[in-house]
């Protein structure tokens, strides 16, 4: 994985100084946001930067937020040349590793806002992992 | 570990420089032909040398009015196959589109001559309401369509865009799976080019500037 080369890797140590958008117990967030939505669709996908700083597997398992009916975590996948989402049940962030959510790949699936959500708004996801380790993680919305 | 013989390292090298040269060569042949087969720079579109013309078919926009092959006659078109109920995929490829069209606005060759057209193969819950609404999102001169399935397969088909919508009795988020390429249709509704992932703005709008150069007033 690219994440794992030593340069990468001190770019994210270095990172790691500035606070970042969520934190706790060595699983950290950075560039957490969320595309807005067009008009009428209730349907929104969540990106973010994980790391995961302890020298044990994370294993991110759900995620839930206040602002949105239900959350899941899914994933982009291409298939006989057609692209679809498929449900990630569970993601396993190796030590000391980096794990990108980006489009066209892992998302966090938004469904049914709870309010309107334009560029600057932001909502808060809690980020649940197998060890028992809650993350609350701040997502703010862009264009 | 067998040690690999000084001839067989002397013999691939050989190949793999050949292999350049002749790429090179293909390149500056093709260039000074000024051939549609020219071979693009980096990966990410493909120039078919004899475009296929396309038949009829008849969906309907996002106004409610008729959208068939009159439509794609007359400016180029760049279509997407999608459903607006897609959180990822859809809403990152129309924003790429809307900072194309405005890179290509911006450039000498103008956006007069252009359309982009957004297919829902979604009609269940893609209404003409609703695709307003949501093509009109990402840029004001977007066309969003859609129509029945057949209708839908028709274009699709002709285009070889694939899709599958998995309707589940009772399911409201059913999934519906889609190609990614981006189909561009010259203004004699001829499929002339196709842009396929990762997709991005600034090759996208440069690479049809390099389509409009090499076909002159041909296809205009």
């Amino acid at each position: 994985m690219r994440w794992r080369h030593p340069a990468v890797v001190c770019l994210i140590a270095a990172l790691g100084l500035v606070p970042a958008a969520g934190k706790a117990e060595g699983v950290s967030v950075r560039e957490a946001w969320i595309r807005e939505a067009p008009p009428g669709v209730a349907m929104m996908a969540g990106y973010m930067a994980l790391r995961n700083n302890t020298s044990q597997s994370q294993v991110l398992v759900a995620a839930s937020s206040p602002d949105f009916e239900t959350v899941m975590i899914h994933r982009t996948i291409v298939k006989d040349s057609m692209t679809g989402m498929e449900h990630a049940p569970q993601i396993e962030l190796p030590p000391k590793a980096g794990l990108l959510f980006a489009p066209g790949g892992y998302h966090l699936m938004l469904l049914n806002p709870k309010r309107t959500l334009r560029a600057g708004d932001r909502v808060d996801i809690n980020l649940e992992f197998r060890s028992g380790l809650r993350l609350p993680v701040t997502f703010e919305i862009h264009k | 570990m067998k040690k690999i013989p000084l001839k067989f390292c002397i013999m691939i090298t050989t190949v793999a420089l050949a292999a350049m040269l002749a790429g090179v060569w293909l390149a500056v042949t093709y260039r000074e032909n000024d051939s549609r087969a020219m071979l693009l720079p980096t990966q990410g579109m493909a120039l078919f040398p004899d475009p296929k013309s396309l038949s009829d078919f008849a969906l309907t926009d996002h106004q409610n009015r008729v959208f068939d092959l009159a439509n794609l006659k007359g400016k180029w078109s760049f279509l997407f196959f999608g459903f607006t109920h897609c959180p990822d995929i859809c809403p990152t490829t129309l924003a790429v589109l809307a900072r194309a069209r405005e890179n290509i606005a911006k450039s000498t060759v103008g956006a007069e001559n252009i359309q982009f057209v957004f297919v829902s193969v979604d009609p269940n819950r893609d209404t003409a309401s609703k695709l307003r609404q949501y093509v009109g999102y990402f840029d004001a001169s977007f066309v969003g369509v859609t129509g029945d399935n057949a209708q839908i397969a028709s274009l699709a088909g002709q285009l070889g865009a694939t899709y599958r919508v998995a309707i589940t009795p009772g399911v409201e988020n059913y999934p519906v799976y889609h190609s990614t390429a981006v189909f561009l249709v010259d203004p004699q509704a001829r499929y002339h080019a196709v842009f396929t992932p990762p997709l991005d703005a600034e090759a996208i709008s440069r690479r049809f500037k390099v389509v409009r150069e090499l076909e002159g007033n041909n296809a205009a």
